[in-house]
């Protein structure tokens, strides 16, 4: 049990932590609204988000196409070679538009969702499971994934993992749909341990080879799109792995892995440093992981605990981690009260800034904290900043054009960049009268919303400065400020 | 400050200014360590370092996902090699050779001709003890020198910055990429990312914003907090890249100031300073390209980093990895034929790694996984040239667990470039003495 703070402690700041933290953050009345229902009605409202009914629709394509694809192939195989480069063509236009579609789809859904929690924690696993379109080429399968986390976000560890492997983009992307069983394929008997489960030096390379020797039999079936164990493939053999020996199969391995005390470690060790943004001493990991076995490795009671712990509410652990860019750009246009940019825009920023959904850079994922801030980066958001509050198009060169699957394409989707519209932030909506037109009332205002602390007193007095000659402030002086303050080292972090 | 200090640019005047009058302990570690340099480095200027201006400069070159090193420099002669692979083996007429029992991946005609004309050196069969398969932990191994046991939360390159370029431009260290490696991880952190020189600037409407955002920049830091109940919490971040001031916001402050200052720059030299070669269109032939244009224009940089991914080659490997050798060969090729236009081809030097080689059997899929030892190339008109060291063995009785063995530890190679290219002692930045092999 971890040990949570009095519930007299509870305040707007701390709700504002929560907001950030358990979700992407959000206006200040969204934050006073938090702070009205005090600690335990506040992570409950977050965690427990199945009774919020959620509206969204999937997209339309969003169910199994083997049939489409067959038929492309049998198509393509009769055709002339123009034709057939016709043809081709045109399936990667479908390709391309549905993964727009796909992307714009799930950013909606963390901007306007009515569950930040889940949709939080879906990026996670995400990020966990991180699984790329450029070798999947499927959105269908993308998507499909995406659900898996949803549908399972706040559910039971071993079961989570469990289906995980067994999800067709992950049979395809770490190459377990093909392994046989004279040359078992090891990839994804290794990412599991390393990186799924139990992390590096908690197993040996024969733990490894026995695993993929039992996981062999794992496939898809490609027609309709789903999960197969084929016999054929199967080495029945007797296999020791971690420990134990049998005749394993695919399952049995899963849960020997995850049965292990070290994959609670593991994962709570992840899911701590993701919303704490630190990594866990190693005697708080022993207390997070006992935390989540007590729960029977179900997340959902040990997220209520996490965010209500203290330690969750340490000085050290507050407006301390660098927002990552879907943060940044989800939790901006929340705070903003504006629109997310249409969402070739919003993806070209994301993947300029380093984060491009469905497509993480390996099965690592993105090594997140400080390793978002580059030179180049922090430049790019600050001129990000620019864009979502004056609409100015965000300078764009053919290089993040590069050709590449799952990529946007070539010079032709560049100029379809340079036609995007983008809005601004409406300054009547966030601030006052009173606001907009005293200066000594708008700083403090604007802090609130973008920081839900104060700057420096350095920072203000450059901000009084910019501000001071400009006699009567203007929607654009407003605009200029605003995205000054998001210019920042402070704005970085939440 | 008794010394009297000359302060020769501009970063350097920048850097003084904010540190004011006095090192009050508000002043993140960071900052005060580089104005101890700067002064060691005014009052003795003889200890000044070579800068990338007008000393060496060593062209870091990742290939990432594990490049199969036996089907790179071919044993096309060797039965064991076409006994292990049925389906990817090249035969002799299939690679560029280089004596009669190897040969290059027939992709690789650009580094045929520059091995042909005495500038590429094929180090054969590179390696550590006790070789890990896992790309992460191997990729951590070569960016930190470390040994397999043993966990280096800073890279080789960081701890040369550390120790050789104290006080140092940002710029002397440039990766181009979104990522900062973990090669360049150090106690006090220095390089500069960036993808594209035309977005690396502040936009702004006007200068009155400018001028506003730089002071929001430069002047503020954070004030040190007090570390009570802080959650049990030791680090920021599972990678290991350690935090200098303590806060995340201390670290983005100094990413600011480096952004701010070498920016201007960058985009000169990228604006006038022009290619003379043609490059392949591919990211790592943009990315030569840029450091072609940079070299050119005389960024003070000592180390440039670049990669191309896709080594990764679990399946269908033969035209991957045809497609990978070939954008290496000629991006690199290219690179060279710019820098001999430019007259800077004797002071680069490219060395190029991978995390680890590649099983010596093939799978079923057309592919091999992951394996232990494979060869370096290091490119430039000093190098030792030719094959060097012995092609490992691929009788199966000498391979361990299906992977050759290594002959070359990484780290000799790395003390030869650090001693013989970059002039600086190799023991303190690799943590002990590894003999340096005589790569110039």
């Amino acid at each position: 049990m971890l040990k949570p703070i009095s519930s007299t402690d509870w305040d707007y700041a701390k709700a504002a932590h929560l907001l950030n933290r358990a979700g992407f953050g959000g206006p200040p009345a969204e934050i006073q609204a938090l702070a009205d229902l005090g600690l335990d009605g506040a992570v409950a409202r977050l965690v427990d988000y199945e009774k919020i009914p959620d509206p969204t629709l999937n997209p339309d394509w969003a169910k199994p196409n083997g049939e489409e694809m067959r038929q492309f192939r049998e198509a393509v195989k009769t055709a002339t070679p123009e034709e057939k480069k016709k043809l081709q063509r045109e399936e990667q236009q479908v390709f391309q538009r549905r993964m727009l579609e796909l992307r714009g789809w799930w950013l909606q859904r963390m901007a306007r969702g009515p569950r930040p929690l889940q949709e939080k924690l879906v990026l996670f696993w995400h990020g966990h499971f991180a699984t790329s379109v450029e070798k999947v080429r499927n959105p269908y399968f993308m998507w499909r994934q995406n659900e898996l986390f949803r549908r399972l976000a706040t559910g039971a560890w071993p079961q989570l993992l469990l289906e995980a492997g067994k999800d067709p983009a992950m049979l395809i992307w770490l190459d377990q749909g093909q392994s046989k069983k004279d040359h078992p394929n090891e990839n994804f008997a290794r990412e599991v341990m390393e990186l799924f489960a139990l992390g590096e030096g908690h197993y040996t390379e024969k733990d490894i080879t026995e695993a993929a020797r039992a996981l062999t039999g794992w496939s898809l079936e490609p027609l309709e799109q789903k999960f197969i164990f084929r016999p054929r493939l199967h080495d029945d053999g007797n296999k020791t792995c971690l420990g134990r020996t049998g005749n394993f199969n695919g399952d049995d391995v899963i849960q020997i892995i995850v049965g292990q005390p070290q994959a609670a470690r593991f994962i709570t060790a992840k899911l701590w440093n993701y919303f704490a943004g630190q990594v866990p001493s190693e005697a708080w990991n022993e207390t997070l992981a006992a935390s989540l076995r007590a729960h029977g490795n179900q997340f959902k009671p040990f997220l209520h605990e996490l965010f209500r712990s203290e330690e969750f509410y340490a000085p050290a652990v507050r407006r301390n981690q660098v927002k990552s860019p879907v943060q940044w750009l989800v939790g901006s246009v929340r705070m903003l009260e504006n629109e997310l940019p249409p969402t070739l825009a919003s993806w070209g920023m994301l993947r300029q800034l380093g984060q491009d959904l469905f497509a993480p850079p390996n099965v690592k994922g993105w090594d997140g904290g400080i390793t978002w801030i580059t030179t180049n980066t922090l430049l790019t958001r600050y001129n990000d900043a620019q864009s979502l509050v004056e609409g100015t198009l965000p300078p764009l060169s053919a290089n993040d054009f590069a050709k590449k699957p799952g990529g946007p394409g070539g010079e032709k989707a560049m100029k379809a960049m340079q036609r995007v519209r983008l809005g601004k932030v409406n300054v009547e909506k966030i601030l006052t009268p009173d606001q907009r037109e005293d200066k000594g009332l708008l700083i403090p205002a604007l802090e609130q919303r973008l920081f839900q602390t104060s700057l420096t007193s350095g920072q203000e007095q450059t901000l009084r400065e910019f501000l001071n000659p400009k006699t009567k402030l203007s929607e654009a002086d407003i605009q200029t400020a605003i995205r000054l303050m998001m210019s920042t080292p402070d704005y970085q972090v939440a | 400050m008794k010394n009297e200090i000359t302060l020769q640019t501009r970063r350097e005047f920048l850097r003084r200014t904010v540190l004011g009058s006095a090192l009050s302990w508000t002043v993140p570690a960071f900052l005060a360590d580089t104005f101890s340099a700067l002064q060691a480095q005014a009052a003795d200027s003889s200890t000044q370092v070579d800068t990338g201006k007008d000393g060496t400069i060593l062209v870091v070159l990742q290939m990432a996902g594990g490049n199969d090193g036996i089907n790179t420099v071919v044993p096309f002669a060797n039965d064991h090699y076409h006994r292990a692979r049925p389906t990817l083996g090249l035969t002799a007429d299939k690679v560029l050779h280089l004596n009669g029992e190897v040969g290059l991946h027939g992709a690789m005609k650009g580094f045929k001709e520059l091995y042909d004309a005495g500038q590429l050196s094929v180090i054969q069969g590179v390696g550590y003890p006790n070789p890990n398969r896992s790309h992460f932990r191997s990729t951590e191994i070569w960016q930190t020198a470390s040994d397999t046991d043993r966990v280096e939360k800073y890279g080789w390159l960081g701890r040369y910055f550390d120790n050789a370029c104290a006080g140092a431009d940002p710029t002397v260290g440039v990766t181009i990429g979104s990522q900062l490696p973990q090669a360049f991880f150090a106690a006090k952190p220095k390089g500069i990312v960036f993808n594209n020189p035309q977005n690396y600037r502040f936009v702004a409407n006007g200068s009155a914003t400018e001028e506003s955002y730089k002071k929001l920049n430069e002047l503020e830091m954070s004030e040190p907090q007090p570390d009570e109940n802080s959650g049990g919490s030791i680090a920021m971040l599972p990678a290991g890249m350690p935090m200098t001031g303590g806060r995340a916001v201390d670290f983005i402050t100094r990413t600011a100031l480096d952004a701010q200052h070498s920016s201007d720059e960058v985009r000169s030299i990228a604006a006038r300073v022009k290619n003379q070669a043609v490059y392949p269109g591919s990211q790592l032939g943009n990315a030569l390209k840029l450091v072609a244009q940079l070299i050119g224009g005389g960024l003070p940089t000592r180390i440039y980093y670049v990669s191309q991914g896709g080594y990764d080659t679990h399946t269908n490997q033969l035209g991957s990895q045809q497609r990978l050798l070939g954008d290496l060969a000629e991006s690199v090729k290219s690179f060279t034929d710019d820098l001999k236009a430019q007259g800077n081809m004797s002071r680069v030097l490219v060395m190029t790694f991978s995390e680890f080689g590649r099983r010596v059997a093939e799978n079923a899929n057309g592919g091999t996984d992951h394996g232990a030892a494979a060869p370096m190339f290091i490119i430039g008109n000093q190098v030792k040239a030719g094959l060097l060291g012995q092609y490992p063995s691929l009788a199966p009785a000498d391979l361990f667990q299906g992977d050759v063995k290594y002959n070359v530890d990484f780290r000799n190679v790395y003390a030869g470039v650090l001693e013989h290219w970059l002039k600086t002692k190799s023991a303190p930045v690799l943590g002990r003495a590894f003999t340096p092999l005589p790569v110039v």
